[in-house]
C-alpha cells in the first residue's frame, strides 16, 4: 500500500493531472499511485517521496531539483528502461520504478561510502590515481566501473517501432512557450505552413504555473494555435539540432504508433524561442533534498497540486521568487523567511541530514528552521540552437546573462532568450518575429521554385527579402548571482563542486575547455543547460576576469540527448531479388547475400549439384549479372575505349569476352558483349559492377566524347537471366525453342541469338559458358521468366535437370580456371597478373588505362607485379582458406595468397586460384601456404588456371 | 504461342483495406523508353520538357531526363506514339516493359507518406499534377511522376524490378498510419 498522499494539494486552477484518472505504479518494489496526467517525479513527490537518486560519484541523497525534464537528480530505471527522466515521463499504469546507482537501496547505499574517500576522489582523480602498476590495470577497470552511473540496459529488450519523415515547411518553432506559440500564429496567418515544436507535454511554457493572467493568456493563445490547421503541433518532441541551411532534426515523441520518430525538416525560416532556463545557486549543501529552483516548486504546486514541504525559505532575486512566495502562502506552506539579494541578502548553507534540509544558514550568520530551501538566482538563456547556426552569444553584465549576437537570416530568435518585457510586450516582439519568418520564407520559396524544371508556374516576381525591423526586447537587470561565500555542487549530474573547478584551475586547467574535460563539469544529461554559466562564473572568478572575458563552451547537436533508436529510425535496407526468387524459396534455397541481391547459393547439396551439371543438365538464375544495352553507330568506339581488348570488327551474332581496367590499369571489370543487331549491342558485367560500369561508361560519353552517338541503358532487370549447362543442354534448349538453330556448326561457341523460348518471344540466347561446360545463357523478358524457369524444369525431367546455385556455379568455374574481379583481382592487381596478355592490345589507339598498361607490360616492371596461378595442395584433401597467404619456408616472408579455393567435386581433390610473387610462379613450383590455425602446407603451381578441360573441349562441342 | 500472363514482382498478397488510400501494382503497364537529342523530330513529337508530363488518352508521355522519356500505358497507346516517332539521327526506343516495377498511390495523404521514405518537397508548388522527377526512395533510386486521379492526388513509383517488392512493402508499411490499402 502506497503510504497516504500527505503531499498532494486540493485541486489547482491550471493543474495538468485528472484526479478522476488514479493510476498505480510501484517505486523501488513499492506500490505507489498518482494521477493520469503527472509525471513519475510529481507523482513520487505527491506520496511523500523526498529522495530520488544518490549522485554519482558521492552517492550523496539527491531530490528534485528541477522538476522538469532537465532534472538532474531525477534519472530513474522504468522497467527495463534505463536513464528516464522522472521530471518529464509520465505515470502509466504497472509502471516499476526503481532507483539507479544505488546498492543494495536507495536508502541504505553502501557506495555512500565513497564519501569518505572524497579528498581521493577529486575531479580527474582517475588521471592521477589507479595508475600503477600497470598490471593491475584489469583491477582498475572494474573499480572505475562501479563509478558509471546509469540504469541497468536489457540486451533482450524488444526494439521499439521509430520513424522517420522528412517534412518542408515554411517555418519550425523551437519552443512553445507564449513567444514561441505567439510566433506560430502569426506566421501562420499569413499562409505559412508553419511546425510548432515543445518539449514539454503541453503548450505553454511558464504560462502553466502561472497565476489566473497567465493562465488565460494560455487558454487564449492555444486556442488560437487550434484554430490554425497549417500549424502542425508536436508536443513531447525536441529541436534537437541545425544543420546547414536549417536543416532542422525533430525528435517527436507524441507520435501515435512510433515511440519516437524523426523528423528532418528543411526549414526556410527558424525561430528560436527555447525560453529560459532557471540557473542554480552554489553554496554548501544546495544538493541536499528539499533544496530546489522557484520553478520547481512552482510547477509542483500549480501544475501538479503537490506540495513540495511545509516550510520554506525563499532565497529571490527576481519576480519570479516574489511570486513564488505567492504560491507557497496560497496553499498553506509556511514562508519562514524570504532573503532577497535585490537588498544585499544572501545565504550561504543548507543544513541538515543526508535526506533532508532541515535548516538555512543565511548571510548574516542567522539560522532559519525549514524543510525547503528555494531559489530564484537568475536565468541562463539556452542558446544552444543558435551556437550550431555559427553565432557565438555574446554576456550580458547588466542582466547576467548570454544574448545571441547575430545568427543568420533565416534563423530569428524571440521570447526570454530575446530579452524581456511584459507578457503583451513579449508578445507583440514574438507576433513581429512570426511576420518576418513567414515573409522570409516566402521568398525563399519563390527562389526554390524558381530552380526546378517540375515546380508550379510562378506567378510575378519574387517578393523582396524582409529586413529585419522588430523593435528589440528591453533587458532587464538582474543580479550576478552564481556562488555564495562557500562552495557547493556546480554539475549535480557530474558531481563537480566549485572547489573541484578551483582545484583543476589551480593544476593548470584553466580555459574553459579544459575545465570541461577535465572535470567534466557540464557533460551530464543537462549537457550544460543548469551548470555552464556557474561553471564560467567560478572559473571567471578564480581568474579574476569576467565571464565575458572567460567565454563558453560551443554546444553541439544534440540539444536533447538523442536515442540510438531515434537516429536509427526506420531502416531502410533495399532488397533485390528475381523473379524466380519465390521458386527458390519454395524449392529449399539456402540464401546468400550478394550485395543487395538475395541469391541461392545452393539448395542442400552444392557438390551434388556439380556433379548433376558436369553429367545432366543444372539451370541456374544469374539475373543479376549486369546487362547494359547499348545503341548508337558509335557503340564500337565506345567498347575499344572501354575495353582492353579490340571490337571494330565483331560481327552481328558474334559474342567476345573482355576485360577493362581503370585510369590506373587495375582491373575493373570482365564480362562479354554481343552484337544483336546494326547498331546495337548488349554488354554483360559482372553482377556487381553492373551500377559501376553503367556510371563508368556514362562518364566517359558525357564528359570526355559528348560527340559519340551511344546510348547506355541498364537492362539487368529487364531480363531473367537463366544458364542451362551441361551436356544434354543443348538437347533441352532445343525443346523449348523452335526459331533457333542449335546445331552446333550454325550456333557456335561466343555467339548469340535472338528468338523465342517456351513461347516466349524477345529472348536472347548466348553460347557461353563459366561453368565451363557446354551451355546457353538464356535473357528472358523478366515478366515471363518463372514461367520459361519452371517449362525448362519441366522438360528436363527426363534428361535429370536440377537447379543450381552460386557455390556449384563457383566451384565449377573453379575447376575451369575462371577468374573472378574482385575474388582474383583486388583493388592493386594490374591487368598483367591475370594472365591474359591476348585481350592487352595496347596498339589500339587511347583506351582507358592505355598508359598504365603499357607501362605495366614492360617487362622490367612486369617482373615486379604478382601473378595469378593455379594452385594444388599435396594433400587434396586439404583445402586451404581463401586469403590464406604462401609464404617462404621456415620464415614470414609473404609471397602471396589463396583468392580462391574449394574442393571440387568433379577431380575429387582441393583446387586454388593465387596470386604470387613471380619467383615461385613458374609451373611445378612447390609453394608452403600458411593455414588459417598455423599449419603449413605444400602446394604445386599448376600449367593452366584451369584444373579440368582446360582445352576447353565440354564448352565448345 | 503458350498463354503467357505478365509476372508482377510483387508476389505477395495483403488484406484488404479502407479508406481513399491505396497502393496499386501496376507493374503490368506497358513502359518504353526512349532517348533522344532534345532537338531531334522525336523529342518535337513527344512534346514534353524535361521535369514534366503530358497525358493523351490513358497514355502518359513523361520528361525523365533531359533526353529522355517514358511512355507508359497500354500496349497499343504505347506502340502507338513509339511508333510515330521519327527515328531517324541518334534515337533508341527500348521496351522497359519488364524492366520495371510501377505503382500507382492515390489519396489525400499520399504526400504524408512519400515524406516518410522520400526527402523531395512534394507540396503543390514544388511538386504540382504533372511534375517527373527522379528521387532516393528508401535508399532506392525511383522515377516519380505526380498524376492526380479525379481531383485526388496520385504518384506514379518506377522503380528497377528487382527492387518491386521492397518498394511496395516499404511504402504500405509507411502508410500503416493513414490506413493504406495495397493492391496487389
Amino acid at each position: 500500500m502506497s503510504p497516504a498522499s500527505s503531499s498532494r494539494l486540493p485541486e489547482q486552477d491550471g493543474e495538468v493531472i485528472d484526479r478522476s484518472s488514479k493510476v498505480r505504479f510501484t517505486w523501488n518494489g513499492k506500490n505507489h499511485s498518482g494521477f493520469k496526467g503527472d509525471t513519475i517525479a510529481s507523482a513520487l513527490a505527491a506520496n511523500g517521496v523526498k529522495v530520488f537518486s544518490r549522485s554519482m560519484k558521492y552517492h550523496r541523497p539527491r531530490g528534485l531539483l528541477t522538476a522538469d525534464f532537465l532534472d538532474p537528480n531525477g534519472f530513474v530505471q522504468v522497467d527495463d528502461d534505463p536513464n528516464v527522466r522522472s521530471g518529464h515521463r509520465l505515470v502509466e499504469p504497472g509502471m516499476n520504478v526503481s532507483a539507479q546507482n544505488a546498492w543494495p537501496s536507495l536508502n541504505r547505499d553502501i557506495k555512500a561510502a565513497n564519501g569518505l574517500a572524497k579528498r581521493f576522489l577529486s575531479a580527474g582523480f582517475y588521471y592521477k590515481t589507479f595508475m600503477k602498476p600497470q598490471k593491475l590495470w584489469p583491477y582498475y577497470e572494474k573499480v572505475l566501473a562501479t563509478f558509471a552511473p546509469g540504469g541497468k540496459v536489457d540486451l533482450d529488450t524488444p526494439h521499439g517501432y521509430h520513424d522517420k519523415r522528412y517534412a518542408h515547411p515554411d517555418v519550425v518553432v523551437a519552443g512553445g512557450g507564449p513567444a514561441g506559440m505567439q510566433s506560430a500564429i502569426s506566421a501562420a496567418e499569413t499562409g505559412a505552413s508553419v511546425i510548432l515544436v515543445e518539449h514539454d507535454h503541453q503548450l505553454g511554457g511558464h504560462l502553466r504555473w502561472g497565476n489566473s493572467d497567465d493562465l488565460a493568456a494560455l487558454a487564449d493563445l492555444r486556442s488560437k494555435v487550434a484554430g490554425f490547421e497549417n500549424i502542425e503541433v508536436l508536443t513531447n518532441s525536441t529541436v534537437t539540432g541545425r544543420y546547414e541551411d536549417n536543416w532542422v532534426a525533430i525528435v517527436q515523441r507524441n507520435h501515435p504508433l512510433a515511440v519516437e520518430r524523426l523528423i528532418k525538416a528543411r526549414a526556410k525560416s527558424l525561430v528560436v524561442a527555447a525560453g529560459l532556463v532557471e540557473r542554480p545557486y552554489v553554496f554548501a549543501g544546495n544538493d541536499k533534498p528539499g533544496v530546489m529552483l522557484s520553478g520547481a516548486a512552482r510547477r509542483l504546486i500549480n501544475m501538479y497540486g503537490v506540495k513540495p514541504g511545509e516550510r520554506a525559505v525563499v532565497f529571490t532575486a527576481n519576480a519570479d521568487g516574489d511570486a513564488l512566495v505567492d504560491d507557497l502562502t496560497r496553499v498553506g506552506i509556511e514562508v519562514a523567511a524570504v532573503v532577497d539579494a535585490r537588498s544585499g541578502g544572501n545565504i550561504v548553507e543548507a543544513k541538515g541530514g543526508p535526506k533532508s534540509v532541515t535548516a538555512v544558514v543565511l548571510g548574516d550568520g542567522s539560522t532559519v528552521k525549514a524543510d525547503l530551501l528555494l531559489t530564484a538566482t537568475g536565468w541562463t538563456a539556452p542558446t544552444s540552437l543558435l551556437n550550431m547556426t555559427g553565432d557565438r552569444p555574446a554576456y550580458d553584465a547588466a542582466t547576467a546573462r548570454f544574448f545571441p549576437v547575430a545568427p543568420p537570416d533565416n534563423v530569428l530568435v524571440t521570447g526570454g532568450i530575446a530579452g524581456d518585457g511584459s507578457l503583451d510586450v513579449m508578445l507583440e516582439h514574438a507576433a513581429e518575429t512570426g511576420r518576418l519568418a513567414a515573409g522570409r520564407a516566402a521568398t525563399m520559396a519563390h527562389q526554390f521554385q524558381s530552380m526546378t524544371a517540375r515546380a508550379a508556374d510562378m506567378q510575378g516576381e519574387t517578393p523582396a527579402f524582409p529586413n529585419d525591423d522588430r523593435t528589440a526586447l528591453p533587458r532587464d537587470e538582474h543580479p550576478a548571482l552564481f556562488r555564495s561565500t562557500t562552495h557547493g555542487i556546480v554539475d549535480y549530474s557530474e558531481d563537480v563542486s566549485s572547489k573541484d573547478l578551483i582545484s583543476a584551475a589551480k593544476e593548470g586547467y584553466d580555459s574553459v575547455e579544459l575545465i570541461k574535460r577535465y572535470t567534466t563539469a557540464t557533460m551530464g544529461p543537462a549537457q550544460g543547460k543548469l551548470e555552464t554559466v556557474n561553471t564560467v562564473a567560478v572559473l571567471a572568478e578564480h581568474r579574476g576576469e569576467t565571464i565575458a572575458e572567460v567565454g563558453t563552451t560551443v554546444w553541439r547537436p544534440p540539444f536533447a540527448p538523442i536515442t540510438l533508436g531515434a537516429l536509427g529510425g526506420r531502416i531502410f535496407e533495399p532488397e533485390r531479388v528475381s523473379s524466380i526468387h519465390g521458386w527458390h524459396e519454395q524449392h529449399g534455397m539456402v540464401p546468400i547475400l550478394a550485395g543487395q541481391w538475395i541469391r541461392p547459393e545452393h539448395y542442400g547439396d552444392a557438390a551434388a549439384e556439380v556433379r548433376n551439371v558436369r553429367n545432366n543438365v543444372g539451370i541456374i538464375d544469374v539475373t543479376p549479372l549486369g546487362k547494359l544495352d547499348l545503341q548508337g553507330p558509335d557503340v564500337p568506339k565506345l567498347l575499344n575505349h572501354l575495353y582492353t581488348n579490340k571490337w571494330s570488327k565483331l560481327a552481328v551474332g558474334s559474342v567476345r569476352y573482355g576485360m577493362m581496367c581503370a585510369e590506373d590499369g587495375v582491373v575493373l571489370d570482365d564480362g562479354v558483349t554481343g552484337h544483336l543487331g546494326d547498331d546495337h549491342y548488349l554488354m554483360t558485367t559482372t553482377s556487381s559492377g553492373a551500377g559501376t560500369i553503367w556510371e563508368w561508361a556514362e562518364n566517359w560519353l558525357q564528359t570526355e566524347h559528348p560527340d559519340w552517338q551511344v546510348h547506355v541503358t541498364p537492362v539487368t532487370t529487364a531480363y531473367v537471366s537463366i544458364n542451362v549447362a551441361g551436356p544434354s543442354s543443348r538437347e533441352l534448349v532445343g525443346r523449348l525453342c523452335d526459331d533457333v538453330d542449335l546445331d552446333p556448326e550454325t550456333f557456335k561457341y561466343m555467339q548469340v541469338r535472338q528468338g523465342t523460348v517456351a513461347g516466349v518471344a524477345d529472348c536472347i540466347m548466348w553460347r557461353i559458358g563459366f561453368t565451363g561446360e557446354l551451355s546457353y545463357e538464356i535473357h528472358v523478358p523478366a515478366g515471363h521468366g518463372l514461367h520459361v524457369w519452371e517449362t525448362l524444369m519441366d522438360t528436363g525431367k527426363d534428361l535429370g535437370i536440377g537447379a543450381f546455385g552460386l557455390e556449384a556455379q563457383r566451384i565449377m568455374r573453379l575447376e575451369k580456371g575462371h577468374f573472378i574481379v574482385g575474388q582474383d583481382t583486388d583493388g592493386l592487381t594490374k591487368a598483367p597478373t591475370v594472365q591474359m596478355d591476348m585481350l592487352l592490345k595496347t596498339d589500339k589507339e587511347d583506351f582507358a588505362g592505355k598508359a598504365e598498361l603499357v607501362w605495366s607490360m614492360d617487362p622490367g616492371v612486369r617482373a615486379s607485379l604478382p601473378v595469378l596461378v593455379g594452385l594444388q595442395t599435396t594433400d587434396p584433401a586439404v583445402v586451404p582458406e581463401e586469403a590464406c597467404q604462401i609464404v617462404v619456408p621456415g620464415t614470414n616472408e609473404i609471397l602471396g595468397r589463396v583468392t580462391s579455393s574449394r574442393m571440387s567435386p568433379t577431380l575429387s581433390r582441393s583446387i586454388c586460384l593465387g596470386q604470387v610473387h613471380p619467383s615461385v610462379a613458374a609451373p611445378g613450383t612447390k609453394v608452403t601456404i600458411q593455414l588459417v590455425d598455423g599449419n603449413r602446407v605444400t602446394a604445386m603451381v599448376m600449367e593452366h588456371h584451369a584444373h579440368f578441360d582446360h582445352e576447353g573441349e565440354r564448352l565448345r562441342g | 504461342m503458350a498463354d503467357l500472363t505478365f509476372e508482377s514482382p510483387i508476389t505477395k498478397s495483403y488484406p484488404a483495406g479502407s479508406g481513399d488510400l491505396t497502393l496499386s501494382d501496376i507493374s503490368h503497364t506497358a513502359k518504353v523508353l526512349v532517348r533522344a537529342d532534345v532537338d531531334s523530330p522525336a523529342a518535337q513529337t513527344l512534346a514534353v520538357g524535361f521535369g514534366s508530363l503530358r497525358t493523351e488518352g490513358e497514355t502518359i508521355v513523361s520528361g525523365s531526363r533531359p533526353d529522355e522519356w517514358m511512355i507508359l500505358g497500354t500496349a497499343e497507346g504505347v506502340a502507338s506514339i513509339a511508333g510515330s516517332l521519327d527515328t531517324n539521327g541518334h534515337v533508341s526506343v527500348i521496351d522497359w516493359t519488364h524492366g520495371r516495377a510501377m505503382f500507382r498511390l492515390t489519396g489525400q495523404a499520399a504526400s504524408s507518406v512519400l515524406e516518410k521514405v522520400c526527402s523531395l518537397d512534394f507540396s503543390d508548388n514544388m511538386t504540382p499534377d504533372g511534375a517527373v522527377v527522379s528521387a532516393s526512395v528508401a535508399k532506392v533510386s525511383c522515377d516519380l511522376a505526380r498524376n492526380d486521379v479525379s481531383g485526388s492526388p496520385s504518384y506514379l513509383v518506377l522503380c528497377d524490378r528487382s527492387f518491386g517488392q521492397y518498394i511496395f512493402d516499404t511504402i504500405v508499411d509507411a502508410g500503416t498510419e493513414f490506413t493504406i490499402s495495397a493492391n496487389a
